[in-house]
């Protein structure tokens, strides 16, 4: 040192890197509190090594950590480092040391953060979960609904095609007409019909359609369809007595009455 | 012109993208004095632009995320709580913040030996380059970089335990193995190579 002064400049460069340690450090700050141009340069070294940061290789912080700064800003409270003291850059010995104030409230972020993150996390799974089984559950319902109509309609088949009371009328060709033939099975008491037949495929813009032509009134439509194979049950009025079915060529889509040829015709005997 | 200060009640995402023109403008002393007026979105200002430049030095540091990010938000918010403790006229405020941060973070390091802690932290710190923009910082660091890379690897080995992990001479003589002269020696040499390196490039 001359007159105080470090003999060589590097030496303010090596106490702000933090290398200078006993009497060497002391001396050199000891005379930049007092000497201006020496504080000067003391300062122009920590800018230098100051520097050396933007070698680490860059670490963007997270999002969250600038929302956590503008709530905190807007508390007043100091949640992040609640045990520094009001000089910004003076570090308290203690900090971050076992049992310090700020230790407490990191301990508590270190447990309650991770598990309010697990909790959501959980929260989500459940509803995630709970919305699949009631979809699954959903399409169970539908499921069983389904089997419960087919089981009714397998039972009502069944009752039809046992019943003492269910009547065959065999429809029989008409001359001149497509080839076909076909029988319905007749319940009047339960008021189902099943029709079961083969004729050959009805022409462009036309349509089969079959009638049940009871004893009294007008002829009730029972189906419309193209022809081939076809076969199929429903529901017609209870006790009405059938006089003969038949099957008739409509336009496309079925008529309200009867207008066309008929195709296919059987008297209930 | 200097914008109005105002006061925003939005999230900080948005306070931020909404003042983004007006903020990246302004100058560190005018955001520092908008501060000083309560302005959350001068703070958000400054958060954006040396928010990275210190969590990467933190990170490097202390290598450890979760206690890089308290750190980086006890800074700023520090900051909002007593701007004037930054002096201008002392020396530059990215400065003076990489200052603090590195101080923070080698004190958390060593917190089993608090006289380290309490050694650190200044107030006058002058960077011979303004690195306010996000152009003047990337040029900056190609030219550290660049001085860095000029040293010896065991020069550099030395600055790098110096600076990042906050080692003294004997320290780094101990974690080496090196003499204490060599040790020295090698970091003497290593100052005066960045010094003169740095301001070349600056001038």
């Amino acid at each position: 040192m001359a007159n105080g002064h470090p003999t060589r400049d590097e030496d303010f460069d090596l106490l702000a890197l933090g290398a200078l340690e006993g009497d060497e450090k002391q001396a050199i700050e000891a005379h930049a509190a007092s000497c201006a141009d020496c504080a000067r340069k003391l300062a122009e070294a920590r800018g230098r090594v100051a520097m050396l940061s933007l070698a680490a290789p860059e670490a963007a912080p997270s999002a969250a950590v600038q929302q956590r700064l503008m709530a905190q800003i807007r508390s007043g409270s100091s949640a992040a480092e609640p045990a520094q003291q009001p000089h910004i850059a003076r570090v308290p010995a203690s900090a971050g040391a076992p049992g310090a104030p700020g230790t407490f409230a990191r301990w508590w972020n270190a447990i309650l953060i991770p598990a309010a993150a697990a909790l959501a996390a959980l929260t989500i799974f459940l509803w995630r979960e709970n919305r699949a089984l009631d979809r699954q559950l959903a399409a169970l319902h539908a499921s069983m609904a389904q089997q419960q109509h087919e089981l009714h309609e397998a039972n009502e088949v069944a009752e039809l095609m046992t019943s003492q009371s269910t009547i065959t009328v065999p429809l029989a060709q008409q001359s001149g007409m497509p080839k076909g033939s076909a029988h319905v099975m007749y319940n009047e008491k339960m008021g189902m019909m099943m029709y079961d037949g083969e004729i050959t495929p009805a022409p462009a813009a036309k349509t089969y359609q079959l009638w049940l032509v009871p004893v009294t009134g007008n002829p009730i439509s029972c189906g419309v369809f193209k022809g081939e194979p076809d076969h199929w049950m429903m529901k017609v009025p209870e006790g009405m007595p059938a006089k003969w079915f038949a099957v008739t060529l409509e336009p496309a889509g079925g008529m309200p009455h009867p207008t066309g040829p008929m195709v296919l015709m059987g008297s209930v005997s | 012109m200097a914008s109005p200060p105002r006061t925003f009640k939005k999230g900080a995402s948005n306070l931020v993208s909404s003042q983004m023109g007006a903020e990246v403008r302004a100058s560190d002393a005018a955001l520092i004095e908008r501060i000083t007026q309560r302005d959350e979105a001068a703070l958000a200002a400054l958060y954006d632009r040396y928010a990275v430049m210190l969590s990467s030095v933190l990170n490097r540091i202390l290598r450890d995320n979760q206690a890089s990010e308290e750190i980086l938000q006890d800074i700023f918010f520090q900051l909002w709580r007593m701007p004037s403790r930054f002096d201008a006229s002392r020396g530059s405020l990215p400065g003076w913040l990489l200052v603090i941060a590195r101080n923070r973070a080698i004190s958390r390091l060593r917190r089993h030996n608090p006289a380290a802690g309490d050694e650190l932290g200044e107030n006058s710190v002058v960077l011979p380059v303004n690195i306010e923009s996000a152009v003047a910082q990337k040029q900056l660091l190609d030219r550290v970089k660049r001085a860095l890379d000029g040293l010896p690897a065991e020069q550099r080995a030395c600055v790098e335990l110096a600076y990042f992990e906050g080692l003294t001479h004997s320290e780094i003589a101990a974690r080496t193995g090196d003499p204490l002269g060599t040790v020295k020696t090698r970091l003497r040499s290593a100052v005066v190579t960045l010094k003169r390196t740095l301001h070349q490039a600056a001038s």
